[in-house]
């Protein structure tokens, strides 16, 4: 996207990463008359070259292929994305705004002055840039249906989820990369805007260190493809490089160490999935997969919301083997299948080993009991909905309700809070304004500064907090 | 088999680009997997360690001549999103 030459760069504030933080400093600063760079260690990704085969994306959108694990007891896969979009490109485009409790707990028990009301112009801002639209009852296809005729007979709480999509006809395959560009993800929505507006977007540079000067930002070291060295000046850094690997670029830094908190406090929601066998043509890969949600046990930490794929995404989360999978799959067009998210109380914690992540994560005893719930909760759904057979995430013959740890086949896509935003120095990373605490010039905007779980997806979150930090910068509040 | 099979290269490409010990682990799980002895084992650990099979039936089904008679053919599906991405000037 831009020359990959350059040695040295110079510019006013320096973001690193493209996701659902980056992208929003980024154009925001830059439209404001800011001279910006940003750092993207991955590539560009051309739909051109979509080709919504499995292996094939996952192998090329995503970080380690999307094979990223978490040690500890279950072991759980998080795929993240990698490349211009971040985890923006690969994920299901779902948009919920903070809910006003956990805006309450962080304001309570974090010291950070965020509540509804200064937060709504910035969801509106983001919301009208990356066209967040409520999917309709046809967009959302037949496995919707199955789910929404399963929650009105049981009387459940349910709606059709609100997403990041325009011109949306229901390809089915947000997380391999969206043919039609559909879905505004942060790639082709901010960075054209960053870019219009004069900021240098650099793909295929890995920031290496933070570089501080008598206490101030200064600017960052980082490493091209091809192994040369770019340094970029600037008073004003803002790190979003995800909440796995902010907190390794500001250990490597020797930065925002001095709480004890860098690289603590993760949390996942870590998910499910179940599937069902229906009477009826389902045909889950046609429409939009998470289309449609089940917030009736929200408040006990359980969400459930859409989840589908084609035949291979199925193949693969399916929970059986051998014979009995062969036989499910035979019967895919009437499988249905949706998703269990736990707001989860477990911390785990990440730290480098040599250039990788070590991601350390034990489930504990609130949040298994929340999935031994939401797996009960998932079996009435679907014989609710008249499932013919229910295959729940589970070795054979274990009930949900004795489940243990090890039973679970979990996956996770909201890493949250290793560089966690606390009023106290001594308890956070970064302040309420996010700005690292102790240093000039310095800001995080990624979801590693969320203090807690959210309970919903929270890329809109990350979103609003990152537009609110560059309209406080282009204030003045800041030092840009 | 699917190491003999059209999507070989393609879960090759998939285990190439997991960090380069897991690579090794993953080609000797999947090895494990591909024998029904084997297959019969893995069936009897926890879910994760099923995860070999399950990226062989990955592989497998994301064959177009095994997805398509279960109404999925992501050529066309591809087709249709460039051709709408045209059609209304998206990037």
């Amino acid at each position: 996207m831009s020359a990959r030459l350059a040695q040295r760069l110079q510019a006013e504030v320096c973001v690193i990463g493209s996701g659902a933080g980056g992208a929003p400093v980024a154009a925001e600063l830059a439209e404001g008359g800011v001279r910006v760079a940003l750092l993207e260690e991955g590539a560009w990704h051309d739909p051109d070259h979509f080709t919504a085969r499995s292996p094939e994306m996952l192998a090329r959108l995503y970080r380690e292929g999307g094979q990223t694990f978490t040690l500890g007891r279950p072991p759980i896969m998080l795929p993240l994305g990698r490349g211009i979009g971040g985890t923006t490109l690969i994920n299901s485009g779902t948009c919920f705004r903070t809910p006003a409790h956990v805006l309450a707990r962080w304001q309570r028990e974090y010291g950070i002055e965020v509540s509804e009301d200064s937060l709504r112009p910035c969801f509106e801002r983001v919301e009208e840039a990356i066209s967040v639209d409520t999917v309709t009852p046809e967009l959302a296809g037949g496995n919707a249906a199955v789910v929404r005729r399963g929650a009105e007979r049981l009387r459940w709480s349910y709606g059709y989820l609100r997403r990041n999509a325009r011109g949306c006809v229901g390809s089915g395959v947000c997380t391999l990369g969206c043919p039609t560009s559909a879905k505004q993800h942060t790639g082709i929505t901010y960075i054209p805007r960053a870019q219009r507006a004069g900021a240098q977007i650099l793909t295929g540079a890995q920031a290496k260190r933070v570089l501080i000067e008598r206490g101030r930002a200064a600017g960052v070291l980082a490493r091209l493809e091809g192994g040369a060295t770019l340094e970029v000046r600037a008073p004003t850094v803002v790190v979003a490089a995800g909440t796995i690997n902010t907190p390794l670029l500001l250990k490597r830094s020797g930065l925002a160490g001095r709480s004890g908190q860098l690289g603590r406090n993760l949390s996942l929601h870590p998910a499910t999935a179940v599937f069902a066998r229906m009477d009826e043509i389902v045909d889950m890969a046609r429409g939009v997969p998470q289309s449609l949600y089940i917030d009736h046990f929200a408040e006990q930490g359980i969400m459930l919301e859409g989840s589908a794929g084609p035949p291979a995404y199925a193949a693969l989360a399916l929970p059986l083997t051998g014979a009995r999978h062969a036989e499910a799959m035979r019967a895919f067009r009437q499988l249905a299948v949706f998703g269990l998210m736990v707001s989860d109380s477990s911390r785990g914690s990440v730290a480098a080993l040599g250039s990788r992540p070590l991601i350390r994560y034990d489930m504990n005893a609130a949040d298994l009991q929340r999935f031994r719930d939401g797996l009960v909760r998932m079996r009435e759904l679907f014989s609710a909905a008249g499932a013919r057979e229910i295959y729940l995430p589970l070795p054979a013959g274990v009930d949900p309700e004795m489940a243990r740890r090890r039973d679970l086949k979990l996956m996770a896509f909201h890493p949250l809070g290793t560089a966690r935003a606390h009023a106290r120095p001594d308890q956070g990373v970064v302040d309420g304004s996010l700005a690292v605490h102790g240093l000039r010039g310095l800001y995080i905007a990624d979801g590693s500064v969320l203090p807690s779980s959210l309970g919903v997806n929270p890329q809109l979150t990350i979103m609003a907090l990152a537009t609110r930090l560059a309209l406080s910068l282009l204030e003045g509040d800041g030092s840009v | 088999m699917l190491a003999k099979g059209p999507d070989a290269a393609s879960l090759e490409r998939f285990i190439a680009a997991a960090p380069l010990g897991q690579q090794a682990a993953m080609r000797a799980l999947l090895a494990l997997a591909r024998r029904p002895r084997g297959a019969a084992l893995l069936s009897l650990l926890s879910p994760l360690d099923q995860l070999p099979s399950g990226l062989l039936a990955m592989a497998r089904y994301d064959d177009p001549d095994i997805s398509r008679p279960l109404g999925w053919d992501a050529a066309a599906v591809i087709a249709r999103g460039r051709r709408l991405r045209r059609a209304e000037g998206r990037p």
